[in-house]
C-alpha cells in the first residue's frame, strides 16, 4: 500500500528509541522516522529543501530534527525554525518538510498522507515487540506465503497468525517491487514473552525469510 | 625507534581501526601520513620495506612491524589493555572475538572494496560487493537481534571488546557505498552505544553529531 491510500506500517514502535531518527522507504518513497525527546513520532519526506539531504542522516535536538549538512533545524511541523548560517534571521514559513501523519498502535509505528484514514482494532492490550523483517522478495510472493501458513487478514497489508498458541500481528511494507519489510509482533504482556519468545519469533521470522528467498532449496529442508 | 608509529591513511577504515583502539586505550603514538590515493604510497618501496603486501595500515612499536589489521589489533589488546577487556581471556568470549574479528576481515571484506570503490574508482562490481556487504551486515544484525533479546547489548560478553570496535566502521561507513541504514534497526541500536564509548573518535564519513 502507498501512503497516499491508507496507514503503511514503517518501524516497530521500539526500534526508533527517543531522540533517533531512521530511514524507510515505502514503494520507492523516502521517508524519515523519528522521535524527539518528549517521545512522540515523526514521520516526513526524508529529504532537506536546502540542499535534498536526508533528513535521516540528521540529528535530533529536543523537538527539533536537524540537518546534517548544514544544521537546518526543523520543529515537530516539519517548519524550518533555525538556520545556523543566519542565526538571526526569521526564517520564512516556505522553508518547510512535507510530513505524513504518524501513529503508534500495537507496538508499531503507521504513517499515511490521508487525513480520514482508520487503523484495525485489535483485542490485545499488551504487545511485545520481535522484529522487522526485511525480505529480498515482491510483497505478493510474501503474503502469499503469510496466507498459506494460515493468516487471518485484518487489513490490506496486515493480518494475524495464531503459531503454537501465540498470536503474532503481520504488518507488510512495501519497500520496492522487489523488496518487502514485514514488521512482527506477539500479541500480549512482556511478561509473557520477552527474552525467550521474542528470541524464538526472530528465529522463525529469519527461517522464513530463508524459505522465501530461496524457494527452491526449502523443498529439501 | 621507541613508541608506537602508525603509518595512516585518514580515509582508510582499516586505519581507522587501528586509531580507534589506540585512542581508546588511552594510548599516544605518532602518525605517518601515507598517501594511498592517489599516490599509492604503500605499494612503493620504502613501505613495502615494512609490510611486503602493501596493504594498511602498518604499525610498529619498538623493533616490531605489524601489518593486516586483526594482527595490529590483537597486538594492541595484548600488550596495552591489561586488564583485557577489548579481548577476553576467557576462553569461549576469547572464541567469539575472535571469531568476529574473522568476519571483520572476510565477510566485510567486500564492503571495504565497495567503499573504496565508490570514492576512488578502485576496480570492483559495484553491486556484488554491495550485495555481499548486505548479507555480511544481515548476518550482525540477526545476531544483535539475538543478543537484544538476551539483555546483551554487544557482540560478545557483557561489554565492548575488539568484536565490537572491528565490525563498527564498515557499517557505520555504508552509507558511501550506498547500502542505507534502514533495514538493521539492531545495528543502529548498538552504533549509538559504541559511539557512546569513552575514548570514540570519529573519522570521515562518520559525522561528529549524531
Amino acid at each position: 500500500m502507498k501512503l497516499e491510500a491508507g496507514w503503511v506500517p514503517v518501524a516497530l514502535s521500539s526500534s526508533i528509541e527517543i531522540g533517533t531518527s531512521a530511514g524507510a522507504v515505502v514503494e520507492g518513497n523516502e521517508i524519515v522516522v523519528w522521535r524527539d525527546n518528549s517521545g512522540k513520532i515523526h514521520v516526513w519526506e526524508d529529504r532537506c529543501p536546502h540542499r535534498g539531504m536526508r533528513m535521516s542522516f540528521g540529528f535530533v535536538r529536543g523537538d527539533h530534527i536537524a540537518c546534517l549538512y548544514h544544521g537546518w533545524q526543523y520543529d515537530t511541523a516539519g517548519q524550518c525554525r533555525h538556520i545556523p548560517a543566519h542565526p538571526t534571521l526569521e526564517v520564512p514559513q516556505t522553508i518547510k518538510v512535507p510530513t505524513y501523519s504518524a501513529e503508534e498502535k500495537f507496538g508499531m509505528v503507521w504513517a499515511t498522507s490521508v487525513t480520514d484514514a482508520a487503523l484495525p482494532n485489535i483485542d490485545a492490550a499488551e504487545v511485545t515487540p520481535a522484529r522487522s523483517l526485511y525480505v529480498d522478495c515482491p510483497q505478493e510472493t510474501v503474503r502469499a506465503a503469510l496466507d498459506a501458513l494460515g493468516m487471518t487478514p485484518l487489513a490490506e497489508d496486515a493480518g494475524i497468525l495464531s503459531h503454537n498458541g501465540d498470536r503474532l500481528l503481520l504488518a507488510l511494507q512495501r519497500v520496492s517491487p522487489v523488496r518487502t519489510a514485514l514488521h512482527i509482533v506477539i500479541l500480549g504482556s512482556p511478561d509473557v514473552h520477552g527474552g525467550a519468545g521474542q528470541k524464538h519469533y526472530a528465529h522463525w521470522a529469519e527461517s522464513l525469510r530463508f524459505r522465501l528467498e530461496n524457494p527452491d532449496v526449502a523443498e529439501i529442508a | 625507534m621507541a613508541g608506537i608509529t602508525l603509518y595512516n591513511y585518514e580515509l582508510d577504515e582499516n586505519s581507522y581501526r587501528a586509531r580507534l583502539l589506540l585512542s581508546m586505550l588511552g594510548l599516544t603514538w605518532k602518525t605517518v601520513a601515507i598517501d594511498m590515493f592517489p599516490g599509492e604510497e604503500q605499494k612503493k618501496p620504502p613501505m613495502l620495506a615494512l609490510n611486503p603486501l602493501g596493504s594498511m595500515p602498518v604499525l610498529t612499536e619498538g623493533d616490531l612491524t605489524l601489518y593486516g589489521m586483526p594482527a595490529i589489533l590483537l597486538y594492541l589488546a595484548k600488550a596495552h589493555d591489561p586488564a583485557g577487556r577489548w579481548l577476553p581471556q576467557e576462553p569461549a568470549q576469547f572464541g567469539e572475538t575472535v571469531r568476529w574479528l574473522g568476519f571483520a576481515e572476510t565477510a566485510l571484506a567486500p564492503a571495504v572494496t565497495a567503499r573504496l570503490q565508490a570514492l576512488f574508482e578502485t576496480p570492483g562490481d559495484a553491486a556484488s560487493l554491495r550485495a555481499a556487504a548486505r548479507k555480511a551486515f544481515r548476518i550482525m544484525d540477526d545476531h544483535m537481534t539475538a543478543r537484544h533479546f538476551d539483555g546483551r547489548e554487544w557482540f560478545v560478553g557483557e561489554a565492548a571488546t575488539l568484536a565490537d570496535l572491528s565490525l563498527f566502521p564498515s557499517f557505520t561507513l555504508s552509507r558511501d557505498f550506498g547500502v542505507d541504514h534502514d533495514e538493521y534497526p539492531a545495528l543502529r541500536r548498538w552504533i549509538r552505544r559504541f559511539r557512546a564509548l569513552q575514548g570514540f573518535r570519529t573519522m570521515p564519513g562518520i559525522p561528529d553529531y549524531h
